[in-house]
């Protein structure tokens, strides 16, 4: 579970004021954020965390514990993300199979897999990786996309993401797996560029 | 990863990083990964997907709107 929204119940049921408006700003950048993610725009992301936290305060009180909350907020936020569409980029709606996201044996070399381990000095080098990651997450279809950013990023166990998309756990790992060889294979790419990038500085 | 018990093991992967795997199965992946040098570097940049993805952050988060504010305050009266 996402613990931001563990602290933020907890501020919330305080009955103190200024606990609310902080527990209101942490929960901003939790929805804003995944709106993000989701949608890839600014308005959109804006939009959900808006109608998702309205939504909120009128059921404030039905949340017997934050796990309640995680998987509530969770819920309507994507739905509110795949409704506002305004400049979403959704990737058509298809399955991934695993045949085809097989690595081939020269994706696999050392430099071409450990390329994109960065460290926080290289600051340049992160924020590339980051747009990669962010196009690569953008590329991906929707149930996909949803199902590794509620995981790997927003940090949910397999059970409540699969309570969240209204799917089983078994399909959830399916998903997640296609998912993350699906961005992995992008960032292979972007590692194997960055290693020519290397050896053409060196030459 | 043209072995076929590659291809086996490469579905096992992300459940393992999960450490959700059965114990025999995961047996199953640990073995295999002694001896195979493209599978470990498989799971070495599948594991740096997953970190990447675990450690971005948003970088500009805007403030709640007026109405959300307005709404919440009301609701905790």
């Amino acid at each position: 579970m996402n613990t931001q929204i563990e602290e933020a119940l907890k501020s919330l049921q305080s009955g103190n004021r200024q606990d609310a408006e902080r527990a209101l700003e942490t929960l901003q950048g939790v929805v804003y954020g995944f709106g993000m993610k989701v949608c890839g725009s600014h308005e959109d992301a804006q939009d959900t965390a808006q109608e998702t936290l309205i939504r909120l305060a009128r059921q404030l009180r039905e949340f017997p514990d934050a796990r309640a909350l995680s998987v509530w907020l969770y819920k309507v936020a994507k739905a509110q993300c795949l409704m506002s569409r305004r400049k979403s980029k959704f990737a058509p709606a298809q399955m991934l199979s695993l045949d085809d996201l097989m690595p081939k044996e020269s994706d696999l070399s050392p430099a071409g897999t450990k390329s994109w381990q960065v460290t926080p000095e290289e600051t340049v080098l992160r924020l590339e990786l980051r747009s990669r990651l962010e196009d690569a997450i953008l590329a991906l279809p929707k149930h996909y996309r949803l199902v590794l950013i509620l995981r790997d990023m927003e940090q949910l166990d397999t059970r409540e993401v699969a309570e969240v998309m209204g799917i089983s756990e078994e399909t959830t790992k399916k998903r997640l797996q296609r998912a993350r060889v699906f961005v992995r294979n992008a960032l292979a790419g972007y590692a194997r560029h960055l290693s020519e990038r290397k050896s053409k500085s060196h030459a | 990863m043209p072995e076929r018990r590659c291809k086996h093991i490469f579905a096992m992967l992300s459940d393992y990083l999960n450490a959700e795997l059965p114990v025999k199965n995961c047996r199953e992946v640990e073995h295999h990964l002694k001896g195979c040098e493209p599978c470990i570097a498989y799971l070495e940049s599948l594991k740096n997907t997953v970190e990447a993805c675990r450690r971005y952050q948003m970088r500009k988060i805007p403030a709640p709107s007026k109405k959300v504010r307005e709404a919440l305050l009301l609701a905790l009266r």
